[in-house]
């Protein structure tokens, strides 16, 4: 049982990638460390954006950096590659409206460091409800007592709980 | 890849900028910190502060042992796994005496299992053992019918003591016959390796529980109570017979380690700084062999196989997957 939930970001990304997934995040039962994807994705952390404001905590979401542009707030999201570019626009999504929920309007921006890519991304209201109904999810599913079964997916590949579920 | 570190000579454990070194006669040797995950240390050392905190922040675990061989303590750096539904869950499973002795139990079928398997390879290959796997099959049926801790761990302790009868058979060289099973001291040279070996997996298995959410303290065949660690000395009692007594098998039919390679102190008998340094680079070959994996579809190295055993028992302790020990298949 999970009492009070934060929903992060992360824990927006991980829902939609895998529920699995989500439900081990919920219950702090945190992925292998020393697995290589998540070794490159500090480093790219180390290294990006370096000049930018770096790792803002907020609430319960962490942004990974935030520029001004034009007067504008800008929240960047860094990904390694661009392969699930629809879960992490999702992902920076709700950090858009946790900050409008603040009463800062801000706009997006995907980042793929590696590729040389960015994409620009907006909140819409039909955003805000798909986001409203993954959280709402999200906190049914920390009630769950078992994680959902296994399910060979895609995204087992090169995932850190591969080790676990497989094992 | 993880190097495992072992330090039989004595010195200094020093930190230079974001490094650390063991130094010796002033000679300075530097430790890889981004790959390293334990360190052994087997000679007389001095440390500070500086280096424990340096190592508690890489996530390095130090294992001491002292002069006689025997593990003293490890430094276990802070937690990085912490998850508190781990933990509760895992002392539930410790004060349901149902649920602790089902899961002890697993750890002593999977113990004996793996003993026939060892048992059972030397009796194929022209040494007649078959009373004895007559008798460790005749244990394992009467684990169903246990219903608490003291008589499993009785029948475990008589498991073992049938087990070593076969020692004498197996071992071709008649210097490492065994008389009786001795510790604290040991009283022979066979009972030294056994010694010595034994307490190589656990401080192993400790290492890999770190890697995982489960707690070393909690532990089911084993009482908790009254030592820090338990959990690994009893996932130690799967791969013992696999891991530990193959090595001695090996290094002693091969002629590695002769009757030279100890020393007597103190009414007993220990492996010398040689015969230390033959074993863990034995062992240490073994735990990085590899065995394919099925369910994982790759090859994993024992040293891994140990932490994959470590996620079935969190899978069972949260209920997800009845946990089922690893058998060796040959």
């Amino acid at each position: 049982m999970v009492d009070n939930i934060k929903v992060s970001g992360t824990l927006i990304e991980s829902y939609l990638i895998c529920k699995r997934q989500a439900w081990f995040h919920l219950h702090k039962i945190i992925p292998f460390q020393d697995h290589p994807f998540l070794e490159i994705g500090r480093l790219i952390d180390e290294t990006t954006y370096e000049r930018d404001l770096k790792r803002i905590n907020l609430e319960s979401v962490q942004i990974d950096f935030i520029k001004t542009k034009e007067g504008e707030i800008v929240v960047g999201e860094i990904k390694k590659s661009s392969k699930s570019k629809d879960i992490a626009k999702m992902q920076l999504l709700y950090y858009l409206k946790v900050l409008k929920d603040l009463g800062v309007p801000s706009k997006g921006i995907l980042s793929f460091p590696t590729e040389r890519r960015r994409e620009f991304v907006e909140l819409t209201t039909e955003d805000e409800e798909k986001l409203k109904r993954i959280v709402k999810e999200i906190e049914n599913l920390s009630n769950e007592s078992f994680p959902p079964p296994l399910e060979k997916i895609p995204f087992c590949k090169n995932c850190a709980y591969k080790e676990f579920c497989f094992s | 890849m993880n190097e495992i570190i072992y330090i039989f000579k004595s010195g200094r454990l020093a930190r230079k900028d974001n490094t650390i070194y063991f130094e010796n006669d002033g000679e300075r040797k530097f430790i890889p910190v981004e790959n390293t995950k334990e360190i052994h240390i087997f000679g007389e050392i001095t440390l500070n502060k500086d280096v424990l905190e340096f190592l508690s922040q890489k996530e390095i675990i130090l294992h001491f042992y002292n002069y006689y061989e025997y593990y003293v303590g490890s430094f276990y750096p802070r937690e990085h796994y912490n998850s508190g539904y781990i933990t509760v869950s895992q002392a539930r499973h410790y004060l349901d005496t149902n649920l602790r002795v089902s899961l002890a139990k697993k750890f002593v079928f999977g113990s004996i299992s793996n003993m026939e398997k060892v048992v059972r390879y030397y009796n194929n290959r022209g040494v007649n053992l078959e009373n004895i796997l007559a008798n460790l099959r005749n244990l394992k049926d009467n684990l169903d019918s246990i219903v608490d801790i003291p008589t499993l761990l009785a029948l475990e302790g008589k498991s073992r003591e049938i087990y070593y009868d076969s020692f004498n058979e197996i071992l071709k060289d008649s210097q490492f016959f065994m008389d009786k099973r001795t510790r604290r001291p040991p009283k022979d040279s066979i009972n030294a390796l056994i010694s010595f070996g034994n307490s190589l997996m656990y401080t192993t298995i400790l290492s890999q529980i770190y890697k995982t959410h489960l707690d070393p303290r909690i532990g089911y065949l084993h009482e908790s109570n009254f030592r820090s660690f338990s959990l690994n000395l009893d996932v130690s009692e799967i791969f013992k017979p696999i891991i530990v007594d193959r090595v001695i098998f090996s290094l002693v039919n091969r002629g590695v380690i002769g009757v030279d390679f100890f020393d007597k102190r103190l009414n007993g008998i220990y492996l010398s700084e040689n015969g230390a340094k033959e074993f863990v680079k034995a062992f240490d070959e073994r735990l990085n062999s590899t065995i394919s994996h099925k369910t994982l579809g790759r090859n994993v190295s024992y040293r891994t196989l140990i932490r994959l055993e470590l996620y079935k028992i969190e899978k069972h302790i949260i209920g997800e997957n009845v946990y089922e020990p690893f058998i060796s298949e040959w």
